[in-house]
């Protein structure tokens, strides 16, 4: 049926545009990537062929990694979480209680057995979740704002462990713990790289092809537009909260692994923070429904690597906290910049706060460009009158510049008189 | 009568006087007036803090890079003062104040006029404040043996036997009753927290509220920075840390909307006594201080979670009302 709405074409026409590819956020961050290597081979030739090296940059700066991959989505829903790092210290210590020997489930000296440590490490995963429902029946149905919510549980977890730990510290995790920060295969992979790659692949393939990840989309952009096409709002919510604490029971295995095996109430702080900068930094934007997947995975490497030459170019860690802040602002001011925001700032300084001005200068710009786009097609043609048919046009351009102008200095002249009237009125 | 009982503020007074009567049975060696003013002195530099937050909460924005602001300003008036012996207090005093403004500034200019959004700006700019603080600390701790007279004097005097620390924290919270209540500044920072929209409409320029909102919770902090190291006499670059925390649950003990638009002084000046009984008696019960901070997140939830449900069954209320009218 020709002309009904129907069958209109609804695939997506646009195909690969390699101009469109290149200046993408995500292959920004590549480029970014790719000179901090540069500036590390340039000024640490030696060391950065050493053996061992990147795998080390890797290593370390992939203990937070976990944390991002959740707080991608958390960020998409337009909320925050800052207890992520109390939820990994409460995993952990649940952990280390189970296998701790004094527990009793454990025997004294002995390793321990393959099922009580299955069994410690869901434990440690299922706090973390409850923790996550807990975040998340505030958010969704108490409908509390999310910052205030977490920050004051990330007070509430960490003085839970401080409760059961005092100022003691849990010591006793197995081995493949440490394996998991520090192992490299073949002595090339690092071990906690080809896990996040896993899990990136993972949660790439749930925010982008599954209908739970454009649910996050809508309810990120939209909540009563969600709530309207009969999502349920607060059950996305809750999912999401849930899968943050699944991510930060496995980011204390990650976490512990790094620290060497140990776990006490004051470890682990600022987490948080860097994993928000980590996903901030990948282009998500902080006010909800804005972002992919792919560029907090580049950004997490990114950090690693600035924070590994910062401190080669030696910077003190506490200094480093500096280029955290800044780059985190830097890069929010960056997506901020958008045509609306030139537009304005154009209004301000060029047309004086006048709206009639600026209107006249978009319309007389636009006519101007078609007018010209007219000349270059009739100098392609032959017409037989196409120089007087240029000239015409040409005039006509610089009449509509001149009248352009003549008008917007009559509006600012008009704009100043009203100033002046006003002020002698209130003068008075 | 009826206003008074249904009033927040009552039911925090009466919270504050079981608060008080607990204390006294449980520790009554504890409950003397020196032991009073120990305790208000203490504990004002989180109500310094609070008045400050207010401000920004009260514009639906949220401001946590104060202790770290608090940090740095401490840290920088403590090297000047040390270096420059011969220099008044009072300068130190001011010094503070401004450079708290100045932190105040950059945050009210990346939140008011580039519009970023609070939480993720001051989560900014708390790294870099406090990266700032190590910077100018050098790692270096400064104890109460090198902390001179001059500069400590402006806290710790007595008059009518309580610091002058105390009385400046009075003075300030009835000029920031005064400012929010009766002046047109203060009327705006309500108006641009309760709708943006319309107070656009309204001709009150929000970047300008919001940066000055900023500004002024900038100074406080600045302000408690040189208190603070005047006061305990100690200064390093980690000091401070998660007062923020602190100084939002007194906020939003103090009935201040987290969303903006609703608090009073005077709540907060009650919510600042009860986390001061609460933190000062805790930390005297032997064996408790490891739940002070289980206990704080605690009460955070707990009283957004009363705030909201308050908020809301008024506006039902007053949506039956209306009702009822038409």
């Amino acid at each position: 049926m020709p002309g009904s709405n129907y069958d209109r074409d609804l695939t997506v026409k646009e195909g690969f545009n390699l101009k469109k590819f290149l200046v993408r956020w995500e292959m920004i961050l590549v480029y970014i990537l790719v000179l901090l290597n540069l500036i590390l081979i340039v000024f640490r030739t030696d060391l950065y062929f050493q053996a061992g090296t990147v795998q080390s940059i890797i290593n370390s700066g992939l203990d937070v990694s976990p944390l991002v991959l959740g707080m991608v989505f958390i960020l998409l829903l337009g909320d925050i979480d800052v207890s992520v790092a109390a939820q990994m210290i409460l995993g952990g210590t649940v952990t280390g209680l189970v296998i701790d020997p004094s527990m009793g489930l454990v025997p004294m000296e002995a390793p321990p057995s393959v099922g009580v440590i299955i069994l410690a490490v869901a434990l440690g995963i299922v706090s973390c979740m409850i923790c996550g429902a807990f975040n998340g029946i505030c958010v969704a149905y108490l409908k509390m704002p999310a910052v205030i919510t977490t920050i004051s549980t990330s007070m509430l977890f960490r003085g839970i462990v401080e409760i059961i730990l005092g100022e003691n510290s849990l010591k006793n995790f197995p081995s493949w713990y440490g394996n998991i920060g520090w192992y490299n295969i073949g002595g090339i992979l690092p071990l906690s790289m080809l896990l996040f790659l896993i899990m990136g692949a993972i949660f790439i393939f749930i925010l982008h092809r599954t209908t739970f990840g454009r649910k996050v989309y809508i309810v990120g952009n939209n909540p009563t537009c969600a709530t309207y096409s009969g999502i349920s709002v607060t059950g996305v919510k809750m999912q999401v909260f849930i899968l943050m604490g699944f991510m930060a029971g496995i980011e204390s295995i990650f976490f512990i692994g790094r620290m060497g095996g140990g776990v006490s109430s004051s470890m682990g702080t600022g987490y948080e923070m860097t994993a928000i900068a980590c996903a901030v930094l990948g282009g998500v934007s902080t006010n909800g429904g804005k972002g992919k997947m792919y560029g907090p995975i580049i950004a997490t490497f990114i950090m690693a690597f600035l924070t590994y030459t910062l401190g080669l170019l030696g910077v003190d860690p506490n200094t480093k906290k500096i280029f955290t802040g800044v780059i985190l602002i830097v890069t929010i001011l960056i997506s901020t910049i958008n045509r609306q925001m030139i537009k304005d700032i154009k209004l301000r300084l060029l047309y004086h706060s006048n709206k009639n001005i600026e209107a006249i200068h978009d319309r007389t710009a636009e006519a101007v460009k078609e007018m010209k786009a007219q000349i270059k097609e009739l100098q392609k043609g032959n017409a037989s009158d196409k120089a007087a048919q240029i000239k015409k046009l040409e005039d006509k351009i610089a009449a509509a510049q001149k009248e352009c102008e003549e008008k917007s200095a009559q509006w600012w002249a008009e704009q100043q008189a009203d100033a002046k009237k006003a002020k002698e009125r209130f003068a008075k | 009568m009826k206003n008074l009982l249904k009033s927040r503020n009552t039911g925090l007074v009466l919270v504050l006087i079981i608060l008080l009567i607990v204390a006294r049975v449980v520790t009554p060696g504890m409950f003397t007036v020196g032991s009073m003013i120990s305790m208000l002195q203490n504990n004002t530099v989180y109500a310094l803090l609070a008045v400050g937050e207010m401000m920004v909460i009260l514009t639906g924005g949220i401001d946590i890079s104060i202790a770290s602001q608090l940090a740095f300003v401490g840290i920088t008036t403590t090297v000047l003062s040390t270096a420059n012996p011969g220099v008044p207090g009072i300068v130190w005093v001011l010094v503070g104040i401004l450079l708290g403004a100045v932190c105040g500034m950059i945050n009210g200019a990346l939140v008011g006029y580039l519009h970023m959004v609070p939480m993720i700006c001051t989560l900014g700019t708390m790294y870099i404040f406090r990266g700032l603080a190590f910077v100018v600390s050098g790692g270096q701790w400064w104890f109460a043996a090198d902390y001179l007279d001059s500069y400590r004097f402006w806290a710790i005097t007595k008059i009518a036997g309580i610091p002058l620390l105390v009385w400046f924290t009075i003075i300030i919270m009835i000029l920031a009753g005064l400012f929010l209540g009766y002046t047109a500044p203060g009327r705006r920072i309500y108006a641009i927290g309760t709708s943006r929209e319309s107070s656009a409409v309204a001709g009150v320029k929000e970047p300008a509220v919001t940066f000055y909102a900023f500004v002024i919770c900038g100074a406080l902090s600045g302000f408690s920075g040189m208190m603070y190291t005047a006061n305990y006499a100690i200064g390093y670059y980690g000091m401070a840390e998660s007062f923020e925390m602190t100084a939002i649950a007194i906020c939003v003990l103090g009935g201040v909307s987290i969303t903006g638009g609703k608090g009073r002084m005077d709540g907060v000046a009650i919510g600042a006594l009860i986390m001061a009984v609460v933190v000062y008696f805790i930390s005297m019960i032997p064996g408790m201080s490891v739940w002070q901070k289980a206990l704080q997140g605690g009460i955070i939830i707990v009283a957004v979670a009363i705030n909201y449900f308050t908020e809301r069954s008024a506006e039902k209320q007053a949506l039956k009302e209306r009702g009822a009218l038409i």
